[in-house]
């Protein structure tokens, strides 16, 4: 549940940041909406069913595409049947707020979302997030059903943080930094940041020009910073830890932690952003896979 | 008739408004008050609000937003932008002669009375060097259109001009409220703006400072009618927003309060008047600044910006010496014309203003704001006459123009679309050299016929679109 929840915040940070960027871009406006759809995975879908890349299309398939599993329509339906099987264990005002969310996701059509606006629907998409962090934060008690649902929250993020370096990543890190920052990469780390809501927390904690590593910096190593990947990992370990301090998935993300926690950006970055998070992508969903077998198969 | 930007007299739409208008009439009548009302929600929402001085309520309002945007090309942006960079450094050069040899006094090309009997001139900055002879960090520059080339300068604000938050939060509502018609032109970004004046505030830095400068906001606090800015310009470069009594001077240096410990400031952007910057120097009934500023100040211990004492060069009586400053120091033309302006002190200028007072517009030298000013063609009598009377007591306070025709803009109104008078404050950032980015905030006289702007006396605004050049 809380997975989908966080999915279909990410997907909506996504969005916006493509669509800020091709509203104040040059060139192909259209190419800025790719990455939206190689972050949520689902770009072959994409092809097969829409195309040609559009701006309408991506939105069309990234919002509003029942069939597309990684669109924000479909996280939240996923989210509130997850709900609905743990109704019983979660508070009640949780799974309100959580199927009221959904509810209102199904009323959506085109005519609809063009009346609201992408950038309305996406701030309303985020502010159920927030509610729905918000209930469990100020109802539940510390205890598994919480643990668990930090567990998702953070193993998505984690994911999604890292999804979103892999754009323009190729090459960063490798070799001398270049002097100069080209405007439209400048452009495209400005929205990065933005879309984590890390744009003030850059300013603050480095006063200087933007470069993509400084940006890897704050997202991947900085565990002060709520989205990067040492701070979802940070709490990912700290529920594992107190759901079974013994489990062999605990041992791994154990290990996946301190290699951001005591490791150092150039040599995680010997190969380059992109390949670093390759790897990293494939540890992450292989902790995913060994969090379900150690917990729900047994 | 006032030259109208969209339209030409014949009823079509100019060059860059063609597109514009093409959409416009494609959707329904309805849109644009809806919009409206969704920009208003929005605005009170995200809290962009500005006290109105004098309102006994003291209530916060709304600038009112109008959702009709006010598009410039780029042809016509060089000329303005070239207009007001030259006219900012030509400006600088003047403080920093002023402060220190004071040739253009020497060559009389300004007189001695316009600078020593006027109130903003500040002895205690004579002789002081101040880092990177920049004195105008920031400059909002005043500009009005009559005809299809023709702009002039109306006034220049060199003190701490506002309105740049609305510049910027005006794009973004445009943005959110219509995404497509971004698709549909190319309108230059104007979101670098506090980046930019960052990476010119640290440039700035006093010589003494070594490693990372540590820049502030100083706001008089959330009373003041501009504090909105002051918290969102803090916010969005990621510094301090403080107050007078967040800082403090020891060892000769300037320290702020902060948990862990004082912290050394080294430039400080202020938007405290220099009246009330150190009560030790300036108003001794000063809370809002800060005991012993100034005297760090002259050490080179720390920036301000603006500098002080740049009050003198943005006067209304000093503006008619601005064109002079730019064949005296740069040895240009101006790009940017004055409007022709009257000065009361002269016996012929005066004779001449008190026989045509109603048709003229008078201000005080000094006066902000919109207000303290006289438009004659819309006053009544009783207005007319209270202000020849103010005249005759004290000429020199005051300065006349002729009533110009401002260029109109369609604007969204309750009987629906119809031209109100607009001006332009371009921002030019002055560090190592003068910039601006392309845009600015369009105030708009809401009331037909009215062609005061200001917000504090019931204007609007509209975002600017500067188009960049079709590329293909």
């Amino acid at each position: 549940m809380s997975r989908y929840i966080e999915r279909a915040e990410n997907i909506a940070r996504f969005l916006d940041v493509a669509n800020r960027m091709a509203m104040s871009a040059e060139g192909d406006r259209d190419a800025y909406w790719q990455p939206v759809l190689s972050i949520t995975g689902g770009e072959d879908a994409y092809t097969e069913r829409c195309g040609k890349l559009s701006a309408v299309a991506v939105v069309g398939f990234a919002v509003l595409d029942s069939a597309n599993s990684a669109s924000i329509y479909a996280s939240l339906r996923a989210a509130r049947e997850n709900a609905h099987a743990v109704r019983s264990v979660i508070p009640h005002e949780l799974w309100e707020s959580v199927n009221a969310t959904w509810l209102e996701a199904r009323g959506l059509d085109g005519a609809r979302l063009r009346d609201i606006g992408l950038m309305g629907f996406c701030d309303w998409v985020r502010e159920r997030s927030h509610l729905f962090r918000g209930i469990t934060y100020g109802t539940m008690m510390r205890d598994e059903p919480l643990h668990f649902i930090h567990l998702g929250t953070h193993l998505e993020r984690a994911d999604n943080t890292a999804r979103l370096l892999e754009v323009r990543g190729e090459g960063v890190g490798v070799g001398p930094a270049p002097t100069e920052v080209d405007p439209t990469d400048q452009l495209h780390w400005a929205a990065v940041l933005r879309s984590v809501s890390a744009f003030k927390a850059f300013r603050t904690y480095y006063r200087d020009d933007l470069t993509p590593l400084r940006v890897a910096d704050m997202l991947i190593m900085r565990a002060d910073m709520p989205r990067s990947l040492h701070a979802c990992l940070e709490n990912v370990v700290n529920a594992l830890e107190k759901v079974g301090p013994n489990a062999e998935c605990t041992r791994v993300a154990g290990g996946l932690h301190a290699q951001l926690h005591w490791g150092r950006l150039d040599q995680l970055l010997n190969k380059g952003l992109d390949k670093f998070v390759e790897e990293f992508l494939v540890d992450i969903n292989a902790l995913g896979a060994r969090i379900h077998d150690d917990f729900l198969m047994a | 008739m006032a030259f109208d930007e969209m339209k030409t007299s014949d009823g079509k739409a100019r060059a860059p408004y063609k597109v514009y208008e093409n959409w416009l009439l494609s959707m329904s009548p309805d849109l644009l008050p809806a919009k409206h009302e969704q920009a208003d929600a929005l605005f009170r929402k995200l809290g962009i609000t500005f006290a109105v001085y004098g309102d006994q309520e003291g209530t916060e309002r709304l600038i009112p937003f109008d959702p009709i945007p006010r598009i410039i090309d780029a042809g016509e942006w060089k000329k303005l932008s070239d207009g007001c960079c030259q006219r900012v450094r030509a400006l600088n050069a003047f403080l920093k002669d002023l402060y220190h040899d004071q040739e253009i006094l020497k060559a009389e090309v300004i007189p001695r009375s316009q600078v020593f009997n006027n109130g903003m001139y500040r002895p205690e900055m004579q002789g002081l060097d101040v880092a990177r002879d920049v004195y105008i960090h920031i400059a909002g520059i005043d500009l009005v259109r009559t005809g299809e080339n023709d702009f002039y300068v109306l006034e220049d604000n060199l003190r701490s001009p506002s309105g740049v938050s609305y510049m910027l939060e005006n794009r973004t509502m445009m943005l959110r409220l219509f995404p497509d018609l971004f698709h549909r032109h190319r309108v230059a970004g104007v979101e670098q703006y506090p980046d930019k004046l960052l990476k010119n505030l640290r440039s700035v830095a006093p010589a003494a400072c070594d490693g990372d400068p540590t820049v502030v906001l100083l706001t008089p606090g959330y009373y003041n009618s501009a504090y909105f800015e002051h918290a969102f310009l803090a916010e969005q470069m990621g510094i301090e927003l403080v107050e007078g009594r967040d800082l403090f001077v020891s060892e000769g240096l300037v320290w702020m309060r902060t948990t862990r410990g004082p912290k050394r400031v080294d430039v400080i952007y202020r938007r405290i008047d220099d009246d009330f910057l150190d009560p030790l120097a300036f108003n001794p009934d000063s809370t809002l600044g800060v005991p012993g500023l100034l005297s760090v100040y002259r050490a080179g211990g720390v920036t301000l910006a603006n500098a002080i004492g740049t009050g003198v060069a943005d006067d209304k009586a000093t503006y008619t010496y601005v064109p002079d400053m730019i064949r005296f120091y740069l040895g240009e033309e101006p790009i940017l014309n004055n409007v022709p302006t009257w000065r009361l002190e002269r016996d012929s200028d005066r004779k001449y203003v008190l026989e045509h007072l109603a048709e003229l517009v008078v201000k005080e030298v000094q006066g902000s704001g919109g207000y303290g000013m006289l438009v004659g063609p819309t006053s009544t009598r009783e207005q007319v006459e209270e202000f020849r009377t103010r005249i005759i007591a004290n000429p020199s306070n005051y300065i006349a123009q002729p009533t110009l025709a401002l260029s109109t803009v369609p604007t969204l109104v309750d009987q629906g679309i119809a031209p109100r008078h607009v001006d332009l404050r371009p921002y030019v950032l002055m560090g190592e050299t003068a910039t601006l980015v392309p845009g600015g905030l369009t105030r708009v006289a809401l009331r037909e016929g009215s062609l005061v702007v200001n917000s504090s006396q019931g204007g609007g605004t509209k975002d600017t679109w500067v188009l960049e050049d079709a590329r293909c």
